[in-house]
C-alpha cells in the first residue's frame, strides 16, 4: 500500500488529491481498478455495434459509471436517427444522466423552469447557491454540472459543513476541538480560494479571462484545474454558452481524424508499414514508464493515437521526440478530474450495491451472529454428523485425539471459509452458493465443509491433537486452482443429494 | 514426540476485549514477531511454544480467543481445562479494564480452582513517552495492581509492539505453576513496584525461538 501511494502520488504530481489519497478517502490500491473501468467504459462506448445487446451494455454501464462517454459519430448519428429515443432516468433516478447532452444555456433555463419532479433538487440548488454564494456551504454550482458535462467539480466535503452543524463550545475546547478548529479554518481557506476561481469560471457569461489568468497565476486549485487549463489555452471558448457545444465538436473532430487514419492502434497490432507510427509507438513504451498510469496498455493506446493524429495534420513538424511528454501533465490531469467524478459517482453506487447484496446474503444465515450464534452451532453439529456418515474413520481419530469441531470449524461458518481460501477461490465457489436453492450459503456450505474437511482426511489421521489443530487453522490451499473448488462443490452436491433429507431426521 | 528435557504442558487461555492485543501478545511470544493491523480472531486461534525457565521446559498449549462480545460463549470451552489465563486489557481503554475485572470473576467462578491467573494492561508502548500532564494512560498501574492483588493474580504492564515484558508474563506464569508433583521451590515471585516481575532470568534472553514448537 505504502509502495502504490507512492507511486500514484507520483501520477499526480503530488498535486494535491485528499479524496483520492486523504487520510479520509480511498485507498489508493483502487486507482488502478478505476482506471481499467475509465478504459473499458471508453472502449465499450466507441464500439458502434448497434444491438439490443450492446445497447443494453451501453445502459448499464452508464448507470454504473456514470455516462462519461460521448459516443463516436456512427454510434450518435445511429441513436439519433433509428431507433427510439434513450431513455432518460425511468429505471434509474441519475440527476447528471444528461451529461452527454449538448446542454447550452437555452436548454438549461428550460431544465430551470421545467416543473419536472426530476429536475426540482438542481433548482432548489440553483436558487440556494445565488442566495449564499460566499458562505461558507457552497455547494459546487449546479449550473457548472450541466453547462460542463465533463468537467463536473466533485462536490463539496462534506466536513466542511461542520461549521454550522457543529458550533464551537468555548467551555469545553479541548484538544480534539482546538483540531477540528483548524482543520475547519484551513478548509475555509481553500474554499474562499476555490470560490474565487468558482465565481470567475461562472458568474457572468463570458469567463473574465484576465481575471483567471491573475488568479491561475499562483497556481489552481487541483479540482478546477483541468477546467481553467482549457479555457486558459483556448480550446474552451471563454464565452460560456459555447462551451458545451465546442467541446463536443472538438472531440467529434477528433474522432473523425482518427477514424479517417488506417492505423491499427491495438498493442498487439502486427508491425505497422508507417515509420512515422513505429517511432510513435516506441517512444510511448518508453513514456514516463517509472508511473504505473502510463504503463497500462489503455493509456498508450491513447497516446499513440494522439500523437499519431497531431503529426499527421501537422506535417511541417511531424513528430517529434518530446512531444510525447509535453501530453502527459494534459493526458493525467484530465485524466485525474475523471477520477474525481468517478469516485463520487461510483463509490456511493458501489456501496449502495454491496449494501444491498450483502443484506441479501445475510438474510440467509441470520441465525449466525445472532446472540450465541445457534446457527453455527447447529452448522457445526450438521458436520459431525455428516462426518460421521461419509468418514467414521476420520471422526473417531478425531474424537480419540480429543479434537472438538466447534474448535476447528466455527470459524468455517463465522468466515463461510474466506479466511481459508484466497478471494479469487471463494468468488468462484459463490458462483454455486448464489445458484443454489435455497442459497448455498446456510446448508449448502455445511456440505462443503465437510468436503472441505475430508480432502485432508489422510493428512489428519497421522496426526494428534496439536497438530490437527495447527493444520486446519492454516490449510494448506495457497496452491488451489479453480478445479479444486470445483471438484469440493461437486462432492459437496452429491453428498447433500445423499444426505440432506437424513441429517434433517438425525437431527 | 521427545523433549531432552521432559516438558510440562500447560494449557493456557488468553481472554479480553477484542483487539486490546491477545493476538499480539501471542504473536510476539511465539514467533517474536509485531504487525499493526492484526486481523480480528474468530473463535478462538492454538498456539504452541516452549519455554525454558531455570531447569524446567514448559510448553506452554495457547488458546486465543476472539475478543468480541458476541463470541463470548464460546469462552468456556477453552478455559474448562486451562492450568493458566491471560486477562489482558488496553491501558488507554478503560472499558477494557472493566472487562478484565468481569473475566477474572467469570474464571474464579467456573475456571478450575488452581488456575493460574496474570493480568495483563497491555500497549504500554503507547504512554511511554507521555507527560504527567498529557498521556494516552486511562488506566494507572495503581488500579492494574490493586485488582491484581485483591484477586491474588499476577500482574504485568506490557508492550506487544515492543516487546516489553512479553516474555516475563509467560515466564512469570511458566514459575508459578507448580510442577507435576509437588510445587517447585520457585514458584513465589512477588511484582515488585514498577508491575514488573522480579525474575533472575536476564529479559533479553528470550526463550526458544519460533518453529521450535513441536508441533
Ligand atoms: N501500540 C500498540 N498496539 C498494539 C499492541 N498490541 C496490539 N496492538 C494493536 O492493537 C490491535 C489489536 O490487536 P490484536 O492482537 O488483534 O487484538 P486482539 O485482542 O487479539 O483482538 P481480537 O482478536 O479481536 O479479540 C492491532 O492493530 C495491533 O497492532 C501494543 O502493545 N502496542
Ligand atoms: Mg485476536
Amino acid at each position: 500500500m505504502g509502495k502504490k501511494k507512492q507511486e500514484m502520488s507520483q501520477v499526480y504530481n503530488n498535486s494535491n488529491n485528499e479524496f483520492i489519497f486523504g487520510e479520509n478517502g480511498g485507498k489508493g490500491k483502487h486507482l488502478s481498478s478505476f482506471l481499467k473501468n475509465l478504459s473499458l467504459t471508453g472502449t465499450s462506448s466507441t464500439s458502434s455495434v448497434h444491438s439490443a445487446n450492446t445497447d443494453n451494455i451501453h445502459e448499464i454501464n452508464s448507470n454504473i459509471y456514470g455516462t462519461l462517454g460521448y459516443s463516436s459519430s456512427k454510434v450518435s448519428s445511429n441513436q439519433s436517427n433509428s431507433g427510439p429515443p434513450p431513455k432518460r432516468s425511468v429505471s434509474y433516478k441519475d440527476l447528471d444522466d444528461d451529461w452527454d447532452a449538448d446542454i447550452d444555456v437555452s436548454t438549461d433555463s428550460v431544465v430551470r423552469r421545467s416543473p419536472d419532479n426530476r429536475n426540482l433538487s438542481r433548482v432548489t440548488k440553483v436558487e440556494s447557491n445565488t442566495s449564499s454564494r460566499s458562505s461558507f456551504n457552497l455547494q459546487p454550482s449546479p449550473m457548472l454540472d450541466s453547462l460542463y458535462p465533463d468537467l463536473t467539480l466533485p462536490a463539496t466535503n462534506s466536513s466542511v459543513n461542520l461549521n454550522s452543524q457543529k458550533p464551537t463550545n468555548e467551555e469545553s475546547l479541548d484538544v480534539e476541538d482546538y483540531r477540528t478548529t483548524m482543520e475547519i479554518n484551513r478548509l475555509n481557506q481553500i474554499s474562499s480560494r476555490n470560490n474565487k476561481f468558482r465565481n470567475i469560471l461562472i458568474s457572468d457569461s463570458i469567463v473574465n479571462l484576465q481575471d483567471l489568468r491573475k488568479l491561475a497565476w499562483n497556481g489552481i486549485p487541483s479540482e478546477l484545474r483541468a477546467l481553467t487549463w482549457q479555457i486558459l489555452l483556448g480550446y474552451l471558448p471563454t464565452n460560456r454558452a459555447r462551451q458545451a457545444s465546442t467541446l463536443k465538436r472538438k472531440r467529434q473532430e477528433y474522432l473523425e481524424g482518427l477514424n479517417a487514419s488506417t492505423i491499427d492502434f491495438e498493442d498487439t497490432a502486427p508491425s505497422n508499414s508507417s515509420s512515422l507510427y513505429h517511432q510513435i509507438k516506441i517512444d510511448v513504451r518508453r513514456t514516463n514508464q517509472s508511473i504505473k498510469l502510463y504503463g497500462y496498455p489503455e493509456t498508450q493506446q491513447s497516446l499513440r493515437k494522439l500523437l499519431y493524429l497531431w503529426a499527421v495534420r501537422h506535417p511541417a513538424s511531424g513528430y517529434v521526440q518530446g512531444i510525447n511528454d509535453l501530453c502527459t501533465p494534459f493526458f493525467q490531469i484530465f485524466l485525474l478530474n475523471y477520477i474525481w467524478q468517478l469516485q463520487q459517482r461510483v463509490l456511493s453506487i458501489l456501496e449502495a450495491d454491496t449494501y444491498w447484496c450483502l443484506s441479501r446474503l445475510l438474510e440467509n444465515i441470520t441465525d449466525n451472529y445472532i446472540h450465541e450464534q445457534p446457527g453455527i452451532i447447529r452448522q457445526v453439529g450438521d458436520l459431525r454428523n455428516l462426518i460421521s456418515k461419509i468418514d467414521l474413520e476420520l471422526l473417531n481419530h478425531l474424537d480419540h485425539e480429543g479434537v472438538e469441531f466447534l474448535q476447528f470449524s466455527f470459524r468455517w461458518m463465522n468466515c463461510l471459509l474466506m479466511r481459508e481460501l484466497s478471494i479469487s477461490l471463494i468468488v468462484r465457489m459463490w458462483d454455486t452458493y448464489l445458484s443454489e436453492t435455497p442459497l448455498g450459503f446456510n446448508n449448502f456450505h455445511v456440505y462443503v465443509c465437510a468436503a472441505f474437511l475430508i480432502k485432508f482426511s489422510n493428512d489428519l489421521k497421522e496426526k494428534d491433537f496439536q497438530e490437527i489443530l495447527l493444520f486446519l487453522q492454516n490449510p494448506p490451499t495457497g496452491h488451489w486452482k479453480e478445479k479444486d473448488i470445483e471438484l469440493m462443490l461437486s462432492e459437496a452436491f452429491i453428498w447433500q443429494s445423499l444426505y440432506k433429507n437424513a441429517s434433517a431426521h438425525l437431527r | 514426540m521427545s523433549f531432552p528435557n521432559p516438558a510440562t504442558s500447560v494449557k493456557l487461555v488468553l481472554l479480553g476485549e477484542a483487539a486490546v492485543g491477545k493476538s499480539s501478545l501471542v504473536l510476539r511470544f511465539v514467533s517474536n514477531d509485531f504487525q499493526e493491523n492484526k486481523e480480528p480472531t474468530i473463535g478462538a486461534a492454538f498456539l504452541t511454544q516452549k519455554c525454558t525457565i531455570g531447569e524446567r521446559t514448559i510448553k506452554y498449549e495457547i488458546w486465543d480467543t476472539a475478543g468480541q462480545e458476541r463470541f463470548a460463549s464460546l469462552a468456556p470451552m477453552y478455559y474448562r481445562n486451562a492450568q493458566a489465563a491471560i486477562v489482558v486489557y488496553d491501558i488507554t481503554k478503560p472499558a477494557s479494564f472493566i472487562k478484565a475485572r468481569h473475566w477474572v470473576k467469570e474464571l474464579h467462578e467456573q475456571a478450575s480452582k488452581d488456575i493460574t491467573i496474570a493480568l495483563v494492561g497491555n500497549k504500554y508502548d503507547l504512554v511511554e513517552d507521555d507527560t504527567e500532564e498529557e498521556s494516552l494512560r486511562k488506566v494507572s498501574v495503581e488500579e492494574g495492581k490493586g485488582l491484581a492483588e485483591e484477586e491474588g493474580l499476577l500482574f504485568f504492564e506490557t508492550s506487544a509492539k515492543t516487546s516489553y515484558n512479553v516474555n516475563d508474563v509467560f515466564i512469570g506464569i511458566g514459575s508459578k505453576i507448580p510442577e507435576a508433583a509437588s510445587a517447585g521451590p520457585n514458584q513465589i515471585h512477588q511484582t515488585n513496584n514498577d508491575g514488573r516481575i522480579d525474575l533472575t532470568s536476564d529479559p533479553n534472553n528470550r526463550p526458544r525461538a519460533a518453529g521450535d514448537c513441536a508441533c
